[in-house]
């Protein structure tokens, strides 16, 4: 699909005096901005995918009921984890390791000994479900999701569909904090309950409880596009769209696939594609004289010195995507068989990119800012669904392509930014805009790093609902 | 006047510039610094006041009943993950292909057999800078009237072990019984890595390839060995060269199946660009420009996509190895993955990733074995996080020669190849460099005749060449 590429201008509300004029003007402009913008014009083609066993079927149609589903757990189950923690293999760190070589096997052994003795998986099953949970089968797959509404929606305003998407190592357990405070804001003490939401969080296909594509080639774009047969599924025309990690090039590109079915975008992670020469001028510039390069001092503060955190620390935290990216088969493999082994790969993710400052600390200051309860249930979606190995193929499936976003057209559609200080990388407003041509709010958030929904929701909460009450007045 | 004043003006610079070539030529040639070795302390808390226990004691591999029936039980509740469809081994380990592997492990791979098996060469234990060394100690069972057997130091890499030279010791302790001749014969020396196999891990942080070459040196010099060889691929290749570098008296000859050079410069980069055009211009020879070209493919995208592990290693290996030491399955997974693309790049595309091709199943799963019941895969993973922290090409090792002399076997399917003409920037004294007709990354493990051979006629050389300074 094209969009039309007409600007939203008032030229077109003139009256009949002046509309021959106007429509000569107004069609010299819209030359002039063809002639432009050239291919940035194109929209990403929605196209069409099979994720399936085998070969599609020719004939039928596909299944379109939305199934009600629960989680559920078994004894065998249970027992099975708990005699795999009994017999885990430990390995003794280097003195004064810290969480420098990765994850302290000293803790480690603390959080297993919760694990196995406290942590209470049935009890968590009960927090899981107590949100409506759903399946419904797309493009050959089965596609979960939670559908909250909200329980009272104060007389004559309208609920704003919002559709939030997770990323890696997380799941969409990760919004079960911050999904009271967008379907309920007046109770939790956010607003007069002028913005409500009715939340939609799905599973990417390949985690959690979403079943895994068949298929080679499985991108964000297929993501994109299955997401918006989801909500064209569940009777949404129009929807706002809020994302990280890879729920910010999901939602990013549902927005560049049907621009004109995103209200808006909010992201509170922003990735922006090859840098050219004139970049790293400014980069270099920008150290020195930021407002030159049009940076401001908190992002002189978070962005410098460059290549300590954009260069040394990007390395040092990368070795998990570069795997991924080439040989998710086997980086996952010990991981879906060892529950330990998963844990201390996954929940290294939560330290660290929750404060690179964690790093130095014998428990990788974990239950500073999560309960080990939260943790745990977020490992255990990934170890009950045995999708680690599939989780890891979409870094492949991703990277094998074009990660130039600025190859697709520019977004117009009205964009809200979050950005937390101790997010991976920080991405000033003034290059966010290449790709994000309508940010209407760049919020620098005062604290919390890359897992913004599970560790400060109703930060997060307070900035979407800024960001969606700007849209709503435009 | 003028004229002559200009002209004087003009000769005076000339002098200078002159002067000035002159002066940086003769000064910039590289000192022959050698590396200092490196002392340390890498047992548990402090270094005790008392003398560290010398002795070198026998040692054999052992293996329980409890033992098996874990691993068993691991095997037998492995879960797997089903592979995407035709991917081949594009994507890591094949898990259709891994299941069969895990079914002969089971039921036909017996491990028992296989501890014998290991145990058929003399190993022994000593503690040196405070952690015990494991070695294989293989001497000659005949040696001819007069001569004497030539010592030889043999390091493995990673993900191998001392296991990889099973095959190749006997062609050096004995190589008339194998139609090799007998001018040269070795005693054969192959430790494990501090961190690998049955060598104890080192307790304190930055045990890096120095600190290895250094501990590998006290063991030769405990044996009583004055002068030796050594021979090394992998991580054995830089332990080797370090060892050269930190004693070049006392090592007569380095041999290497892998050369690797980390101090890249503008020379390098040219010659990638320019290379395949001109390639005599930069000493290239036709077999460089065939295994090098096109760079992009077999340089730039073959690094990319192959060093993943190493990447994370370097960087979290505590993390990386923890699932790793608790599973059996994702273990093998894991290092069977090497052994099939660096044995052959093209074995991606097979849907066993050809790992019976060059070896057997056993001999696979007795080095897979050696990592599970020593429970070394994290220590054996720090090491690459001690040597690459910094960065590549930056630790002072990188930018000394070595100038001992040095062979060099340069396997065809090795991961990336290093020409002659960049191995000499390095290694000053290349006495013998052979481009091998077969065979890659774990050369002694696949083709243990052609590297034994490189190897002797390498002595052979380095032998003669002393004798005629002698003379």
């Amino acid at each position: 699909q094209t969009i039309s590429c007409l600007p939203r201008s008032s030229e077109y509300s003139q009256k009949n005096a002046v509309l021959l004029p106007a429509a000569a003007l107004g069609v010299g402009g819209v030359l002039l901005y063809w002639l432009r913008s050239g291919r940035k014009i194109k929209t990403i083609d929605m196209g069409d995918g099979w994720w399936g066993s085998g070969e599609r079927p020719l004939k039928g149609k596909e299944d379109e009921s939305i199934r009600p589903f629960k989680i559920e757990t078994s004894d065998k189950e249970i027992e099975d984890l708990h005699r795999r923690l009994d017999h885990f293999r430990f390995t003794p760190h280097v003195e004064g390791a810290a969480f420098h070589y990765g994850f302290n096997s000293s803790y480690l052994r603390k959080v297993v000994a919760y694990w196995r003795n406290q942590f209470d998986w049935r009890k968590q099953v009960e927090v899981l479900n107590k949100y409506p949970h759903f399946h419904t089968t797309i493009e050959g797959i089965d596609i979960h999701f939670i559908h909250v509404k909200p329980s009272y929606v104060p007389h004559g305003r309208a609920v704003q569909p919002l559709l939030m998407v997770h990323g890696w190592p997380g799941s969409f357990y990760e919004f079960y904090k911050i999904i009271p405070l967008l379907t309920e804001p007046a109770r939790h003490g956010l607003n007069e309950g002028d913005v409500v939401f009715e939340v939609i969080c799905p599973s990417i296909p390949g985690y959690g409880f979403s079943e895994a594509p068949h298929q080679k080639g499985f991108d964000s774009i297929a993501t994109a596009r299955i997401f918006h047969k989801l909500m064209n599924r569940l009777g949404f025309k129009e929807y706002y769209l809020q994302g990280g990690d890879w729920g910010s090039r999901i939602t990013t590109n549902m927005t560049q696939m049907l621009p004109q079915c995103v209200k808006g975008l909010h992201l509170n992670c922003v990735f922006i594609g090859k840098q050219g020469l004139g970049r790293l001028i400014a980069i270099m510039l920008g150290a020195y004289v930021p407002w030159l390069v049009g940076l401001s001092r908190e992002d002189a503060r978070r962005f410098y010195p460059f290549m300590q955190k954009n260069v040394y620390d990007v390395l040092r935290e990368s070795g998990y995507l570069h795997i991924q990216g080439t040989k998710p088969d086997t980086a996952g493999c010990g991981l879906n068989d060892s529950p330990v082994g998963l844990a201390a790969y996954i929940l290294e993710k939560f330290s660290t990119w929750t404060d690179k400052s964690f790093l130095h600390k014998d428990d990788g200051g974990l239950e500073s800012k999560y309960s080990l309860d939260e943790l745990l249930t977020n490992v255990m979606i990934y170890w009950v669904t045995s999708s680690i190995v599939s989780s890891m193929r979409y870094y492949k499936e991703n990277f094998s392509k074009d990660p130039n976003l600025n190859a697709y057209s520019g977004i117009y559609v009205p964009t809200g930014i979050a950005a937390f200080p101790q997010e991976i990388i920080h991405t000033p407003q003034v290059w966010a805009k290449d790709v994000y041509k309508n940010i209407i709010s760049y919020s620098y958030m005062p604290s919390g790093g890359h897992f913004a929904a599970f560790e400060e929701p109703k930060l997060l909460a307070q900035d979407i609902m800024h960001f969606v009450r700007k849209v709503e007045q435009l | 006047e003028s004229c002559s004043s200009l002209a004087g003006i003009i000769l005076l610079e000339v002098v200078l510039v002159l002067g000035t070539l002159l002066i940086y030529f003769l000064f910039s040639k590289k000192k022959e610094e050698t590396l200092p070795f490196k002392n340390g302390w890498w047992g548990k808390g402090q270094k005790p006041v008392t003398q560290e226990d010398t002795s070198v004691r026998p040692f054999k591999v052992e293996t329980t009943e409890e033992e098996l029936s874990d691993l068993f039980r691991r095997l037998d509740q492995a879960r797997f993950t089903e592979p995407l469809e035709n991917s081949c081994f594009h994507y890591g380990t094949n898990s259709v292909h891994l299941r069969k592997v895990v079914s002969y492990w089971k039921n036909q791979f017996n491990w028992k057999k296989q501890v014998e098996v290991l145990n058929k060469y003399p190993q022994f234990k000593t503690k040196i800078q405070g952690i015990d060394i494991h070695f294989v100690h293989v001497k000659p069972p005949r040696l001819p009237e007069g001569q004497a057997a030539k010592p030889l130091l043999m390091v493995h890499g990673w993900p191998g072990s001392f296991y990889e030279f099973y095959k190749i010791i006997p062609l050096l302790t004995d190589p008339a019984s194998h139609g090799l001749g007998d001018e040269h014969i070795f005693e054969v020396i192959c430790p494990s890595i501090p961190g690998y196999g049955f060598s104890e891990a080192p307790h304190k942080k930055d045990f890096n390839s120095v600190s290895a070459a250094s501990v590998f040196y006290e063991l030769m010099l405990r044996l009583g060995f004055n002068e030796f060889y050594a021979q090394g691929g992998d991580w054995g290749w830089l332990i080797c060269t370090n060892l050269a570098q930190i004693a070049p008296n006392h090592v007569k000859g380095l041999h290497l199946n892998m050369a690797s050079v980390s101090k890249l410069g503008l020379t390098h980069l040219l010659s990638v660009l320019l290379g395949r055009y001109f390639p005599g211009l930069f000493g290239f020879q036709d077999e460089d420009v065939r295994r090098m070209f096109p760079f992009l493919k077999k340089g730039l995208y073959r690094i990319l996509s192959e060093s993943g592990y190493a990447h994370i290693q370097a960087t979290k290996p505590d993390t990386v190895g923890c699932g790793l030491n608790d599973s059996p399955v994702g273990l093998a997974a894991y290092i069977l993955e090497k052994f099939s693309s660096w044995t052959d790049m093209e074995f991606q595309n097979l849907e066993d990733g050809g790992l019976e091709r060059k070896f057997s199943l056993d001999d696979l799963l007795t080095n897979v074995m050696i990592y599970w019941v020593s429970g070394c895969i994290v220590s054996s993973m720090r090491f690459y996080k001690e040597n690459l922290q910094k960065g590549i090409g930056t630790q002072k090792h990188e930018k000394l020669t070595v100038q001992v002399p040095t062979g060099i076997a340069s396997f065809p399917n090795e991961i990336l190849h290093t020409p002659q003409a960049w191995a000499k920037k390095k290694y000053t004294n290349i006495v013998s460099f052979h481009f091998m007709p077969r065979g890659g990354h774990f050369a002694a493990f696949e083709e243990p005749e052609l590297l034994a051979k490189d190897i002797l006629q390498f002595v052979g050389k380095v032998e003669k060449e002393q004798l005629w300074k002698k003379k």
